[in-house]
């Protein structure tokens, strides 16, 4: 650039400036106007939107699906769709370093590459062009990163249609810029052709795309939330061998553990003695000496990191005398019963068999094929499931097991069928009463029914 | 006496001078497109107050780091409200400072005599993402984890390099407790003070310069 253009540049400034505002007041109260705007949606998105709630973090769980910051899920879509081009797929670098590398190298270097002082935009198609299209891809790409490749059928229609909007339109597009590029009707409609069908194709991706499954993670963010749900795991991988309270000393009616003599986990001797992170180890790890299996996802347990942080937790406020149970934890696990109340399963039922049912009534363990996980579950499943519950009939084999009746086989007499349940202790008698007053009840299922069913005014107390 | 102070004071710092090199200067006629800048300015100052809050509680360890986040989501007061402004300030500015650079692009305003601002303009692009990509590890969750995992991987293929690099950006082969103190040293420590370097010159250059016009068939 010689001295001359230089000179032209700096007069033409020098007028706009003439015709124009002054820094103070004018420039700046936009720019407060500005930056105020955007402390105010700072709060609303921190008050009302918030930060999603995730999980602890879990080096074992291979299952979860990595992905990136969402600003470079457009590079990450970018490389996936690059990886399924045939031969230069395979030679990952040029699409992870050399492609970025040179965008961002133009970018750079963009004032010495583009040199021509014209600032004008008809004057600067070429450039404007290939931005626009960049923008579009990233923009696109970006919309389209939660689409999969290859569908569950293993139709590669999206996939394709993805690679298109993604590689094939930019570099055609980029290849005709080439050409027309002294034209600038040609570069126009190029450019919002190429634009254009981008969107329109990623517009039929993400409406084809198949409805993303809402993924639920729970996490328990407050103390008393991680005791609830520690007490639920607690229950469901614990209570078996360990006891609702932690308190058996030898385990009975375990298969291949029966007898084993344990120390009673809720005793001084363990608490005192074990650290959180120490605690937090053995579950993961297990006992093998002393039959105790790995807990922990990575040594092939079913429970991550945070779920044996919530077991520990758990553990502590209930049995640790050092500790404080905060008050809200300690509410009962189902509404008290009025007279001529009938309990519903989503109130009182679940959290029951959940506590103390679910341990063994779930699939992969020996119970005779009786599942208790959900509400039809317990109705329908097992290997007795005629007689197991029969609305109105004391003599379900559910009622009576857990009245301390055993089954007993009717063709081998002697031989009990079905045991007493829960094996090792009995229910308390109000947990009874509950199963009790469900089945001769006809089992209703939600409160409203159940309220229909009750003969008190005040069907469901509010707890 | 408030003229006393005053005085005292304009004699050491020459208020007019400031007011007339800083405030009082001429500028051609801008639209909302120039609050960008100042806008992506006005977020790293937001990110940096919320982000000292946020380390008075922080603790950059495996063992501690999600407990001490949930503590300031649960038990200090507004501690939520930093948190996400902290947040969504970082989603804000990659945003921002985006489209700030398509701005500057579009209307060919890193040509002479602002190509340095240009060049310092990427360095800030560059070093906000960098910004955002340590401070995604911190909260030491799921997510976190695996986006650092796959992001340090993808920085691994650069051939001869890849490993070198993979090594240096975890501390170890793997992500470890070394990771997350090295994310932590980088978020709060090196880049910050990279950004904010480069953001001084990139605002003497403005001011010496003064923003661009807009073209016009003339340019």
């Amino acid at each position: 650039m010689n001295d001359e253009t230089k000179q032209k540049i700096n007069k033409r400034y020098e007028r706009e400036l003439d015709k124009g505002e002054r820094f103070w007041p004018d420039t700046i109260f936009r720019d407060l106007i500005m930056s105020l705007g955007i402390f105010l949606l700072l709060i609303l998105l921190a008050s009302f939107v918030g930060i999603p709630v995730e999980p602890k973090a879990d080096p074992s769980d291979t299952s979860y699906i990595p992905r990136p910051e969402w600003y470079f899920l457009f590079l990450f879509k970018f490389l996936a769709l690059y990886g399924q081009l045939p031969l230069i797929g395979k030679i990952e670098w040029l699409a992870t370093v050399l492609v970025p590398g040179v965008a961002i190298g133009i970018l750079t270097l963009l004032p010495f590459i583009e040199k021509s002082p014209n600032r004008y935009y008809s004057k600067r198609i070429l450039p404007i062009s290939i931005m626009t299209i960049m923008v579009t891809g990233i923009v696109m790409l970006t919309l389209m990163s939660e689409v999969p490749t290859v569908a569950e059928d293993g139709s590669t229609l999206l996939g394709t249609l993805q690679t298109i909007v993604g590689i094939f339109i930019p570099v055609i597009a980029y290849v005709l810029f080439a050409f027309f590029k002294s034209n600038t009707r040609l570069m126009i409609w190029t450019t919002s052709l190429a634009a254009l069908s981008m969107i329109i194709i990623s517009g039929t991706v993400l409406a084809l795309a198949p409805e993303k499954k809402a993924e639920e993670t729970e996490v328990a963010t407050t103390l008393v939330d991680q005791i609830f749900a520690g007490q639920d795991l607690y229950s469901i991988h614990c209570t078996e061998c360990h006891g609702d309270d932690g308190s058996i000393a030898v385990i009975q009616g375990v298969e291949g553990l029966e007898g084993e003599k344990i120390t009673p986990i809720n005793s001084r001797d363990v608490l005192y003695t074990i650290t959180d992170s120490a605690m937090a180890e053995v579950i993961a790890y297990g006992r093998p000496s002393s039959g105790m299996t790995p807990f922990g996802k990575t040594y092939g347990g079913e429970l991550s990191k945070s779920e044996i942080d919530y077991i520990v937790v758990f553990m502590r406020y209930m049995w640790d005398d050092r500790f404080e149970v905060p008050q809200e934890a300690l509410k009962p696990l189902f509404p008290p019963l009025a007279a001529g109340e009938v309990p519903s399963y989503d109130v009182h039922i679940q959290p029951i068999v959940k506590r103390y049912c679910i341990s063994c009534h779930r699939a992969g363990k020996e119970n005779n094929n009786y599942l208790m996980t959900t509400y039809e579950e317990i109705l329908t499943t097992g290997d007795q499931a005629a007689n197991n519950v029969i609305a109105g009939d004391e003599g379900s084999y559910l009622l009576q097991v857990i009245q301390e009746h055993a089954i007993m086989n009717p063709e081998k007499p002697g031989e009990e069928l079905i045991g007493v349940m829960p094996p090792n202790r009995a229910l308390k008698p109000n947990v009874v009463d509950v199963f009790f007053r469900w089945v001769m009840n006809g089992m209703p299922r939600t409160a409203v029914e159940a309220g229909a069913l009750s003969t008190t005014p005040a069907a469901t107390p509010t707890p | 006496m408030w003229n006393t102070i005053y005085n005292w004071l304009d004699e050491r710092l020459g208020f007019n001078e400031l007011y007339t090199n800083l405030l009082d200067r001429p500028e051609p006629k801008t639209t909302w497109w120039n609050t960008l800048g100042s806008a992506s300015m006005f977020l790293f100052i937001m990110q940096g107050l919320t982000g000292i809050f946020l380390t008075v509680y922080y603790t950059p360890s495996p063992d501690h780091a999600y407990d001490s986040i949930q503590y300031i989501m649960e038990g200090v007061a507004f501690g939520w409200l930093i948190r996400g402004i902290h947040h969504w300030g970082a989603t804000l500015m990659v945003i921002l400072v985006f489209v700030h650079m398509l701005r500057v692009f579009f209307t060919a305003s890193f040509k002479f005599p602002r190509e340095l601002t240009w060049l310092i303009g990427i360095g800030l692009f560059l070093t906000t993402l960098g910004m955002g990509f340590t401070g995604y590890l911190l909260p030491w969750n799921q997510k976190a984890y695996w986006a650092t995992t796959v992001g340090t991987q993808i920085a691994g293929t650069v051939p001869f390099l890849g490993e070198f690099i993979l090594k240096a950006l975890r501390g170890g082969p793997e992500l470890s407790a070394l990771t997350l103190q090295r994310f932590f040293s980088a978020h709060i420590w090196i880049i910050p003070a990279l950004l904010a370097g480069l953001m001084g010159v990139h605002l003497y250059l403005i001011i010496k310069h003064g923003e661009s016009h807009f073209p016009t068939k003339e340019d």
